[in-house]
């Protein structure tokens, strides 16, 4: 039996079993005892600010919020001087609070401070509600601030400061009249905020809220400003007692229920998997709710999750399906369209042969979708050709964990990064490629004593963060970490234990490291070799190590070596199988990880099993009834080529904008235009559309079911927030379209059932079932039949066939450098605000007026060099083409580096420049090895960045909310003393 | 052999056709919702034959305006009281014995009535005024005023 350690305190009267160390009003909320509580959020743990908590502890009045159990402590909550204590500082709330609830935005049921007050039963406040000298602060696109509504919790400042950790809001208590200021007290558009949104979602009142909610939320809000005021007042004047005014406003809010539908969904924006509800009215989006609950992310977004979702509204959506007639898109209708692919596809087929087609699917859409093309692909065409976009990200990272470790994704969850003892990145940028996730990072690193190594060519946020940071030579990662890999074991420094009972091939390992030598990797990457002995000495020393890495490793000739050799290192320290330990090769999009998952690949069925596989192929072929054939088909790269070859003649690409996001795409462009027929599906007329001869309107993921699977391997549900835009479908459903009128026997009536079949067939899914996965429940895979996963992987060892995992030796030869004619160096990534190539966030007008333009970033001692300023417009010109930009210069890149952000369209993608060059064992291209030379069109001219851009903030670091500040102030009594002085 | 190309001709669904796909759809939802359609129909009829629905509709056109109107005019000082006093007579009558008050006004609404019937010339003299006293149910009156001024002098 699991012995379990209490600690016994007495709660008025009567005793209790308590978690030793827990949190004291934390513990009174699991009683029935009720204490009031405003400030207190347990996703932000005691701030002090409110002292709504006050209770007797061991005969004096204290905040229970800041006091851990103690044995034999003795609680008491109901004496009389205690309410009186809590109704003192009620009182001091509503002094700073008006309530006018039937008329605010705010009540909602969900209301903190209604709440509290009604369920103290506060009849009467004592001293009346007064006007603060501030002004609104409207400035921002996505939320507003009123300081006459806020009650200073601080709470915003707490997840500001603490849980994002972008460090914008502080409170200033020396004024007057304290407030919540942003930077050194600017207007919040001029600030570092990076509208993350969060502190508008923990502000227990309307003083933080997000613009979306505003003049739509209540039935008598939407009034002009006067006439609202005068409501207002109308409303304080029934003061008399505040319980007619909850009776009416309360009314109030359960009409909105009737009226305002919250639906849960899973983000589809990157891959950390934030889910939140999504409150609509209508078509009209209001706002994005995050839940402690939700199992990635908790009460956390970034700006994309909470605010950026006007796309789906958007004007440009395509409604109707368009085929090309002569030199125009004609619209007809679904049934004209999905008989015309059909037709197509088979008369091809017959001609050319099935492998004459290929077939890309979407990270975007959901793993039933991914499952449903590769389907589609296999069963009703007969062709492997089935690729998806981790070609072009994490193929490489997957390739280095099935060599070393079996499973290619994350080996634990985010909970196990933020609880390592040294998070080491690698050429990622977490906090704009995985905002929520590198705020965990940020948040140990700040509180917990968490150390943080960064490796990177550019001086990112992270980087500016990290205990080291360090900018080893374009990729030549593979170097520093075998040669640490090696003083490692030349010290004796390696988990010989680890080793002995769980590793394969140890000997060989050795041998391939020996020319890694400090010296031959402080060459080559160009970090001095003392500080890789010191890295190599703090890995040792570390308990718990994980390391995460992204495009910066990936996507270069090597990026599946470099993978293995991260894994490599991880194994040889023994940082697997436990907690807080291993391989995160962050996802980049949604459900990249899913759609790889479940099939679209051209050498596995769903859940990784080789097509090659005799035993495994013929279970697919007798579920579907159907022959399917052996070899691996075409990955997307090879179909490019196999067009420009004459060896495919046809395509279908599911929401991917191959054309822009490919390497090299005046190639694929051009391979494009080669093509028999081309469908392409998607929301918008992408890049790649231009080139179709069907283009079929789908819908995004808020408006259909299904599931996504993130960076830990967590399945989650989405659920429809949405009806479909009339006239778009989910892919799904279209898929189901194009196979029925192929003769296929497909009836599926919702996504459950296609996941069903999944779990049915490929046995790491086993378990799934929507019945699983209901609400905020969710799954890390492999999930065994009973429902049983695996947030952390390799427990029972590692999927081989003696659950050992396998050392897998390397070596490495420099291929890629600039040269005298190209002798600059391109590096390319995301941005925060806008995602990938910016399809759906330039859709976003208040991501727009945030960062209007793509960019070009220059070093200063670049642009010196060159005598170019800010503004400046340059050309660059590499072997594949050229790229025009307007420039900014930063201390972010140094040297002949260049940064251009993915998002960058029109004459500044970057895939202009990028060439054929691949990683040498999973063909994703190279995009992070781009040689070029640069030409300036225009000495200087006006910033890219604006002024209002987060960029140019100013961000206050600071530790929390400083409560003793307000404690110190001159007109603060602490509301027990209060109580004992009135008597 | 497919060139990039941007021109989109849009499909102009003609009008009789949109009206018949609009038709089909509400004439759907109408089956599917029979009864309730029926009994809709006759709430209409009822709202209408004492005017509601003119109201109503009226009042739907110019709602913001009405509201305005109304928010406006009340905001004015001169019905601060007026606010201030409706919950006090909510908080009140709370307070009120119903029971007795409604006995009471039982009693004053005799004596208005006995009093209505009261010769308009007649008058009373300090005479009339003690042999009155000896009439039991003025008597029972004064005695209860006397009662109710002891009462309401009570600290």
């Amino acid at each position: 039996m699991l012995e379990r350690d209490h600690t016994v305190i007495t709660l008025n009267g009567k005793e209790y079993l308590a978690d030793p160390g827990q949190n004291l009003l934390d513990f009174i909320n699991t009683t029935e005892e009720q204490v009031p509580q405003i400030c207190y959020n347990e996703s932000l743990g005691p701030i002090e600010t409110c002292d709504t908590c006050l209770v007797q502890i061991n005969g004096k009045l204290q905040r229970a919020c800041g006091m851990k159990v103690e044995a034999g402590m003795k609680v008491q909550t109901q004496l009389p001087h205690v309410h009186k204590a809590q109704k003192e500082s009620l009182d001091r709330i509503l002094e700073n609070h008006e309530l006018y609830c039937t008329v605010c935005d705010y009540n909602n049921g969900d209301c903190e401070i209604h709440n509290t007050m009604a369920e103290f039963g506060l009849e009467h406040q004592s001293r009346p509600f007064e006007e603060k000298p501030y002004n609104r602060d409207d400035s921002g696109p996505f939320y507003r601030y009123d300081p006459d509504q806020c009650i200073l919790c601080g709470r915003c400042v707490e997840v500001c400061q603490d849980v994002q950790v972008n460090e914008t809001l502080t409170i200033d208590w020396e004024r007057q009249q304290p407030r919540v200021i942003w930077d050194n007290d600017v207007p919040m558009d001029q600030s570092s905020c990076v509208n993350c949104g969060q502190c508008s979602t923990v502000c227990p009142c309307n003083a933080m809220m997000e613009k979306g909610m505003e003049r739509e939320a209540g039935f008598l809000t939407d009034q002009e400003p006067g006439i609202l005021k005068s409501m207002i007042e109308m409303t304080k004047k029934v003061e008399t007692g505040y319980g007619p005014l909850f009776a009416v406003s309360d009314s109030e809010a359960a009409m909105r229920e009737e009226r305002i539908k919250k639906t849960k969904t899973v983000c589809t924006y990157c891959g950390v998997g934030c889910s939140f509800d999504v409150w609509t009215k209508d078509r009209k989006i209001l706002k994005v709710e995050p839940n402690a609950e939700s199992p990635a992310n908790g009460i956390s977004t970034c700006i994309k999750g909470k605010f950026g979702w006007d796309y789906v509204n958007s004007e440009e959506r395509l409604t109707k399906p368009l085929i090309r007639r002569g030199d125009a898109f004609e619209e007809v209708e679904w049934d004209e369209a999905i008989s015309y692919v059909a037709s197509r596809f088979k008369e091809i087929k017959e001609k050319r042969g099935a492998d004459d087609i290929g077939f890309i699917s979407s990270s975007k859409a959901t793993n039933e979708e991914s499952y449903l093309m590769q389907k589609l692909s296999r069963q009703i065409i007969g062709t492997n050709n089935v690729d998806n976009c981790s070609r072009y990200c994490q193929t490489p990272a997957t390739k280095g964990l099935f060599r070393t470790v079996g499973h290619g994704g994350d080996s634990g969850s985010i909970e196990d990064i933020a609880k390592a003892d040294l998070v080491i990145t690698i050429g990622s940028n977490t906090a704009e490629s995985h905002p929520v996730l590198a705020s965990r990072i940020k948040r140990s690193q700040k509180l917990f004593g968490q150390k943080l190594f960064v490796f990177d060519i550019r001086k990112h946020e992270m980087a500016t963060r990290a205990d080291r940071f360090y900018q080893p030579k374009s990729g030549t990662d593979l170097v520093w970490i075998s040669a640490v890999s090696k003083y490692i074991l030349d010290h004796g420094l390696e988990d010989r234990t680890f080793i002995d009972e769980w590793v394969n091939g140890f000997e060989e390992y050795r041998q391939s490291l020996e020319q890694f030598t400090m010296e031959y990797a402080s060459n080559l990457t160009g970090i001095p070799e003392g500080e890789l002995i010191d890295v190599a000495e703090e890995i040792a020393r570390s308990g718990k190590v994980s390391v995460c890495w992204a495009m910066g490793v990936t996507q270069h000739m090597r990026g599946s070596d470099t993978s293995t050799a991260i894994s490599n290192l991880l194994i040889l320290t023994g940082n697997y199988r436990k907690e807080g330990c291993g391989a995160y090769p962050l996802r980049g999009h949604n459900n990249v990880q899913g759609c790889s998952d479940f099939g679209s690949i051209p050498n596995f069925f769903p859940g990784y099993e080789e097509t090659t596989d005799d035993e495994v192929r013929s279970r697919y072929e007798e579920a579907w009834n159907c022959e399917i054939p052996k070899e691996a088909g075409k990955d997307n790269h090879q179909m490019i080529e196999a067009i420009h070859d004459g060896n495919l003649s046809s395509m279908f690409v599911i929401g991917e904008d191959t054309g822009i996001v490919d390497a090299n795409i005046n190639y694929v462009t051009a391979a494009f235009e080669k093509l028999d027929f081309f469908v392409v599906q998607d929301l918008f007329f992408t890049k790649t559309a231009e080139y179709a001869d069907v283009v079929l309107p789908a819908s995004p993921s808020l408006e259909k079911e299904g599931t996504f699977t993130n960076t830990e391997r967590r399945i989650q549900r989405l659920y429809k927030v949405l009806d479909p835009l009339p006239g778009s479908k989910p892919d799904w459903e279209i898929l189901q379209l194009i196979a029925q009128e192929l003769g296929g026997d497909w009836n599926y009536d919702h996504p459950s059932e296609i996941m069903d079949e999944a779990a049915s067939l490929a046995p790491l899914f086993a378990g799934v079932s929507y019945e699983r996965l209901e609400g905020y429940d969710s799954l890390q895979w492999p999930v065994a039949a009973d429902g049983t996963d695996e947030p952390l992987l390799f427990l029972d060892g590692f999927p081989f066939e003696d659950r050992k995992a396998k050392f897998f030796p390397l070596d490495f030869e420099l291929e890629y450098d600039t040269s005298e004619e190209y002798d600059l160096h391109v590096n390319n990534g995301r941005l925060l605000e806008h995602f990938h190539e910016g399809n759906m966030t330039y859709k976003v007008e208040g991501i727009v007026k945030k960062t209007p333009n793509p960019f070009i970033e220059v070093s200063e001692e670049l642009a010196r060099e060159r005598k170019i300023h800010e503004g400046a417009e340059i050309k660059l010109i590499s072997e594949a083409g050229e790229a025009t930009g307007v420039v900014t210069v930063t201390d972010r890149v140094r040297g002949n580096e260049l940064f251009i952000p993915m998002s960058a369209n029109g004459k500044s993608a970057v895939n202009f420049l990028t060439d054929n060059r691949v990683d040498k064992d999973t063909n994703t291209p190279a995009y992070k090895e781009i040689a070029v030379r640069m030409e300036v069109v225009k000495k200087k001219g006006k910033s890219p960045i604006p002024t209002n851009n987060h960029r140019r903030g100013q961000p206050v670091p600071q530790v929390g909310v400083k409560v003793e500040e307000k404690w110190e102030r001159e007109d603060y009594i602490f509301p027990g003393d209060q109580v004992n002085k009135d008597g | 052999m497919a060139k990039s190309i941007t021109n989109i001709k849009r499909l102009e669904v003609p009008k009789e056709k949109q009206v018949e796909r609009d038709l089909d759809e509400v004439r759907e939802a109408v089956s599917e919702n029979k009864e309730a359609i029926l009994k809709g129909i006759k709430l209409l009829k009822s709202l209408d034959e004492v005017g509601t629905l003119d109201t109503a509709n009226a009042f739907s056109h110019s709602k913001k305006k009405a509201l305005e109107h109304l928010v406006n005019e009340v905001s004015k000082d001169q019905y601060t009281q007026l606010f201030e006093n409706l919950p006090e007579l909510v908080f009140l009558m709370g307070d009120l014995d119903m029971k007795a008050i409604r006995e009471t006004t039982g009693r004053v609404n005799q004596g208005i009535k006995e009093m209505n019937e009261l010769e308009p010339e007649q008058k009373t003299t300090i005479f009339d005024l003690a042999k009155a006293l000896k009439d039991p149910e003025i008597n029972k009156s004064i005695t209860m005023l006397m009662q109710l001024l002891k009462g309401m002098g009570r600290d």
